[in-house]
């Protein structure tokens, strides 16, 4: 029992990180109707430069605040200055887009390889955050609650912006009519490009939070991301809450099959995918709509 | 040659043309028939190494060209065709060393099995459609791959060994000879191609490429669009395993790598870069691809990076593929004449 209720929370852990990355895909996929398959790329980003931030400065919260910058910085641009001209074009359907940054996936891993080397990196747990909590009668590490805590905080603080706020409103209003909310005077493509940026962001502030638990390597992102489309396709792609859930089913799912039925641990929660497909197509949270 | 003609969109109607083009049907019988005596004669004047990359082109092309059928034709992008690519390898690698059946029977009887569980697969992929369409069939070889890496009796990650070329003594041949060995691959490669010729200029293939430009009109014109489908699905995956089978039995080897999501994209790069809806595109992408990866291990070990950039740079400034833009060059000069 106790050991069951550790790997629930571990799985909980895993999927407050894969939470962090389904949150951007799933809001640039509602919003652009982009599919980003190089969102692992920016997770690879953001744990290199707050690796780098980390090693200059010796200092995790300065990774932390740090790190997500530049993955912000390149998704703004990419979604600006390559996505947004060619579907202006025209010339490329969503898909095309799709693939174009399943290349960048590819190239990122290659790119980071080629200057860090395919050596594993780490960083160090802050000593705050070190040992463990007694928690009903197991011990757990306090940094993987530290994680829960996290995506719970930004999953509550993403509910909170976009249903009380005017960008929330304006991110909605885009969902649904974009010709609209041009007219109301609202220049979308920065809008999208900042959107970009924030999904970017976080999914680079994913990267350094698992940093400490999960090495750092070149072909981290490509791994992860798999998970992440199982996650944003589960809850419905483009449904916000619906990705929140969905992480956490899928999060546990592969977590406890790892633990209890390890021959199944590299399909347990593609089995569970299919089995989804089959009977919702749309997801198990797509019914109501895209909440964002 | 003269029936050959091209499928596009009218830009200015945007209704779906079909239009002779005498021109550009000569021009590929010119190009065709020299081509098919220079693939015939290679072995005579060619070093073994341009044979043995002649040899992977070929299997890549079958590959790409079953991507095609799904991606060209059909319209649907798909990211987990390199499953079916295993699912080949290792169906003739189960038949023949684990259950000891012969090659000419374990062949057959694993394409079979394909149709059957790609039809079962694709009976569940095609009630998506779009980049839903596309992240299933990626979870669905993600799923594959895991269990293939699992797998003990298929030696896991490590894969399976002594894979049998065919026998070919009753020619006179032996298959481990490269030479004889391309003959083989060239035979069948033709023979597929032949195949899917024969589909995209039927009334089947008609069908599909109906789908892919108005799936609700032909839905409304009162066909069976999920059938349809799922009978692409099939085809394309069947192809596919055809072209796993040659790749097994060229390296004498099959082990998980072959159904990675890498492999799926590398395909649809073929396609891209030869140009989709064309039916020996992916054949032309499949030698631009493999030349090209060539070239870069030669000089770079950074494969992954180049691989994305060549990637990136195709799906945005070519879309029409190599053939797209003779067929553009050749369609300018006749619409002038």
């Amino acid at each position: 029992m106790q050991i069951f209720l550790i790997q629930l929370l571990n799985g909980v852990q895993l999927s407050m990180l894969v939470f962090l990355l389904a949150v951007g895909l799933t809001l640039i996929f509602g919003l652009m109707n982009i599919l980003n398959l190089a969102h692992g790329a920016f997770f690879t980003m953001g744990a290199y430069f707050g690796l780098v931030v980390a090693n200059k400065t010796g200092s995790f919260w300065l990774a932390l605040l740090i790190g997500p910058l530049l993955p912000f910085v390149a998704g703004m641009l990419l979604q600006f200055f390559v996505l947004q001209p060619l579907a202006q074009r025209g010339r490329s359907t969503h898909l095309d887009l799709a693939l174009l940054t399943f290349g960048l996936l590819f190239a990122t891993a290659g790119a980071v390889e080629y200057i860090y080397g395919s050596a594993f990196h780490s960083i160090g747990t802050p000593d705050l955050l070190k040992g463990r909590v007694a928690l009903l009668g197991i011990e757990f590490p306090l940094y993987r609650l530290f994680i829960i805590a996290v995506g719970i905080a930004i999953a509550a603080a993403l509910v909170l912006v976009i249903d009380r706020t005017l960008v929330g409103a304006t991110l909605r209003a885009g969902v649904d009519n974009r010709e609209m909310v041009t007219a109301l005077g609202i220049n979308i493509n920065v809008l999208f490009a900042l959107v970009f940026g924030f999904g970017s962001a976080l999914a680079g502030f994913a990267g350094i939070v698992s940093a400490p638990i999960m090495s750092i390597y070149s072909n981290m992102g490509i791994g992860i991301v798999v998970t992440t489309f199982v996650v944003v396709v589960v809850g419905g792609l483009g449904n916000l809450k619906g990705s929140f859930y969905a992480a956490l089913i899928v999060g546990v799912t592969d977590t406890l099959a790892q633990a209890y039925l390890p021959e199944a641990e590299l399909f347990a929660i593609y089995a569970m995918l299919i089995a989804v497909m089959i009977f919702r197509p749309q997801g198990l949270f797509g019914a109501a709509g895209r909440v964002a | 040659m003269s029936t050959d003609f091209i499928l596009t969109r009218d830009k200015r109607v945007g209704a779906l043309k079909r239009l002779p083009v005498p021109a550009l049907g000569r021009a590929y019988a010119a190009l065709f028939g020299p081509f098919a005596v220079l693939l015939c004669a290679l072995p005579f004047f060619a070093s073994g190494y341009v044979v043995t990359l002649a040899v992977e082109v070929m299997i890549a092309g079958v590959f790409a060209s079953g991507i095609n059928l799904l991606t060209g034709y059909t319209g649907l992008v798909s990211l987990g065709q390199a499953m079916f690519l295993g699912f080949g390898g290792y169906g003739i690698a189960i038949g023949t060393a684990l259950l000891g059946w012969p090659l000419w029977v374990s062949a057959p009887v694993t394409l079979v099995l394909v149709a059957v569980i790609a039809a079962a697969i694709g009976a569940i992929c095609t009630r998506t459609r779009g980049v839903e369409f596309l992240l299933i069939t990626l979870a669905f070889s993600q799923m594959f791959y895991g269990a293939a890496i699992k797998l003990r009796w298929t030696n896991g990650s490590d894969g399976m060994t002594g894979i049998p070329r065919p026998d070919l003594s009753l020619l006179g041949l032996n298959a481990d000879n490269p030479t004889a060995f391309y003959y083989y691959v060239l035979s069948v490669a033709a023979l597929a191609l032949l195949m899917l010729w024969r589909i995209v200029t039927s009334p089947f293939g008609s069908v599909l490429v109906g789908i892919r430009e108005n799936e609700r009109r032909m839905t409304s014109m009162g066909y069976a669009v999920a059938n349809y489908k799922i009978g692409s699905f099939a085809l394309a995956a069947v192809t596919c395993a055809v072209a796993g089978i040659l790749q097994s039995q060229y390296t004498y080897f099959v082990n998980p790598d072959a159904m990675s999501w890498q492999m799926s994209g590398e395909g649809v790069l073929m396609v891209i870069i030869g140009g989709a809806n064309v039916i020996l595109g992916p054949l032309v992408g499949a030698a631009v691809f493999v030349v090209v990866k060539q070239a870069l291990s030669m000089i770079t070990e950074e494969y992954n990076l180049f691989f994305g950039i060549f990637f990136m740079l195709v799906v945005a400034f070519f879309r029409g593929g190599v053939l797209g833009a003779i067929s553009k060059l050749i369609g300018k000069r006749h619409e002038r004449a």
